[in-house]
């Protein structure tokens, strides 16, 4: 999977590349207006990932260009402003998603998944890890043949970890996943772990592995190793 | 003291004061010129009484105002003016005389002269001219009074009507200043100079809302970098010590970019950028908050009992909607009890949102500051971010507890 990262802050640019290289993305960087129009005309991409506050130019107006070259791309928008006008407009104009600074990697690792496969450019609908099967277009976990039941928290969830296996993730982060903005609540953590709960039963039940290891009470990591 | 009142009132004590001057040299100068044309009758009374004695030999007497008679050498006594009291036939009483006497000597022989005035006639004189005088006077003075007053009026008009539009005046309102010109010059310098001020806090004003405006989002990215190191250092397999500080400090950025967020919204909600207002159905935004929240309620056990009597409408953009009864919903579970209750009551004229938990110190007036709080994890920005919607949106918000914490939203009237 290719992707163009559009991002005048340098730092950012190169640990957002970095992780996404680890994900086995081709990533592709440009750090301004110009840079970006000249990349966007030279190769095509799967995904784009464009932060709207460029310094010489509005990243709204790339939007255009990037529909005129890389018309099956997928677009996500990284913004500065949690403006709600900004997004709209962006969203109108043909962007994908919208992510608000600060974001967590795992969740953009999550939401460029879920455009690929909103796009389906995922080669197959179904995401794998050992006996679990996750059939992204059922929205089902499958172990061993046998299809079970999920709430739809419990679905995002189980995705979010195979996703983002052999990683940490916090608490927050998952928090942040599930609920949006809505999660400052510190003793709604809880729930999390009501959830996890029902998701270790319900794969223990039918035959399956718990991958979710508790990292020190600060998070989980959903790993065979 | 109103302006025109203070000059109005000099106007009067002025007028008055002139009133009386002008009265009392009136009647000095009134009497200082009837003396004279008194003594100028009473000479042309002598001389000829004289030259009817010279001539005639005569002596004229009328009863009481003419009266000669002839004298010894030695009743000779020069001219005396004298006031005396007579009885007038007439009309049967006692007046005052003028009574003037001159002896003096014609053709070898003695006379004695006496010429009286009645006084009665002179006063009434007097009054007969002072009277209508001061009547005169006095419209005049009430005439130009009132003039003054409604020309006074008018010309401060457009003062007063200026200085309303400066008293309304909010850089909030993002409106200019607009004073009404005036033809006089004072005024019109006023104004200019108002003008000139208003515009400069307005573009000041603007300018460091921008401010505060980017670097507030400016701060997003730092925050972002930060957040995505820490994020990666996370994954490197630390020891329990180093990743519990990973973590505290990943919290601690979260904690300081949300805080900035819900300061940002807080300023645009103030500057007024939010401006697409439509009819809202709280009950409804109600529900689907409650249906959004509902695994929060659902993990602290908490029932949420819904009452509508009737539907509470609100003219509001509904993202403001959105944020004002998200807040509230996420107060009432935030501050609540394990097993508690939210009881949710929506009238024509208003709606109350009202929690079970346990007792603060906070009262009604206090408990919408900002950075009130009670629980070190909150910013206490949530319930200060929903006053703000309300007081820009003709909506009232109140706070009481008694067994229930209860907040109750009405419109303002």
């Amino acid at each position: 999977m290719k992707v163009l990262i559009i991002e005048d802050e340098i730092e950012l640019l190169i640990v957002i590349s970095n992780y996404l290289t680890k994900e086995k993305y081709v990533c592709v960087l440009a750090e301004n207006f110009a840079k970006a129009r000249e990349k966007l005309s030279i190769y095509e991409y799967d995904i784009i990932l464009l932060d709207i506050g460029l310094p010489d130019g509005n990243g709204l107006k790339l939007i255009d260009t990037i529909k005129k070259y890389n018309h099956y791309a997928g677009l996500i928008i990284i913004s500065a402003k949690n403006s709600l006008d900004d997004k709209i407009s962006g969203l109108d104009k043909g962007a994908d998603d919208y992510m608000t600074k600060p974001f967590q990697l795992s969740e953009l690792n999550s939401r460029i998944r879920a455009l690929l496969r909103r796009r389906q450019l995922d080669s197959s609908n179904t995401l794998t890890f050992n006996e679990l099967t996750i059939d992204a277009l059922a929205k089902t976990l499958i172990i061993n043949g046998q299809e079970i039941k999920l709430t739809k928290k419990e679905y995002d969830m189980i995705l979010y970890f195979v996703i983002n296996k052999n990683r940490v993730l916090t608490k927050e982060a998952i928090a942040e996943h599930l609920w949006d903005d809505n999660i400052d609540l510190a003793d709604s953590y809880d729930f999390i772990y009501t959830h996890l709960n029902n998701i270790r039963r319900k794969i223990k039940n039918a035959g399956g592995t718990d991958y979710i290891t508790t990292i020190y009470g600060m998070g989980y990591k959903f790993t065979d190793q | 003291m109103k302006f025109l009142t203070k000059i109005n009132r000099r106007y009067l004590i002025s007028l008055t004061s002139i009133l009386i001057i002008i009265s009392i040299a009136g009647y000095f100068i009134l009497n200082i010129v009837l003396e004279n044309e008194l003594q100028e009758d009473i000479s042309e009374q002598e001389y000829a009484i004289i030259q009817e004695i010279k001539s005639s030999g005569n002596l004229p007497n009328i009863f009481p105002n003419i009266e000669t008679r002839r004298i010894a050498k030695k009743e000779l006594n020069g001219k005396t003016v004298t006031k005396i009291w007579l009885m007038d036939k007439s009309e049967g009483e006692t007046e005052p005389f003028m009574e003037y006497s001159n002896s003096l000597e014609i053709n070898h022989e003695y006379y004695l002269i006496i010429i009286r005035h009645s006084m009665v006639d002179r006063q009434d004189l007097i009054l007969a001219i002072a009277l209508p005088l001061i009547a005169l006077l006095i419209i005049a003075f009430i005439i130009s009074y009132f003039t003054s007053r409604k020309l006074n009026k008018s010309v401060w008009k457009d003062f007063e009507r200026n200085l309303n539009e400066i008293e309304s005046f909010r850089l909030s309102n993002n409106m200019p200043l607009e004073l009404k010109s005036s033809n006089i010059e004072e005024f019109e310098r006023l104004n200019s100079v108002i003008n000139k001020m208003g515009e400069k806090l307005n573009k000041e004003y603007s300018s460091l809302k921008e401010f505060t405006e980017n670097a507030s989002h400016e701060i997003q990215t730092p925050i972002s970098i930060a957040l995505l190191n820490l994020e990666e250092l996370l994954q490197s397999g630390l020891n329990e010590q180093s990743m519990k500080q990973i973590v505290s400090a990943i919290n601690s950025l979260k904690r300081l970019s949300s805080l900035n967020q819900s300061l940002i919204l807080l300023t645009k909600i103030e500057n007024k950028q939010f401006g697409q207002e439509s009819e809202i159905d709280i009950g409804e935004i109600i529900n689907s908050k409650k249906a959004e929240l509902l695994p929060m309620l659902e993990s602290k056990k908490i029932k949420v009992k819904l009452m509508v009597i009737n539907s509470f409408k609100a003219n509001i953009d509904p993202r403001l909607a959105d944020i004002l009864i998200g807040n509230l919903m996420l107060n009432a579970i935030k501050h609540n009890v394990s097993n508690g209750t939210i009881d949710i009551e929506i009238r024509a004229n208003e709606f109350k949102i009202c929690n079970s938990g346990n007792d603060n110190p906070f009262s009604n007036k206090d408990i919408f500051n900002r950075f009130t709080k009670n629980k070190a994890d909150s910013f206490g920005l949530g319930l200060a971010i929903a006053k703000k919607i309300c007081e820009t949106n003709k909506l009232e918000i109140g706070y009481s507890k008694n067994h229930l914490h209860c907040f109750v939203i009405k419109h303002t009237l």
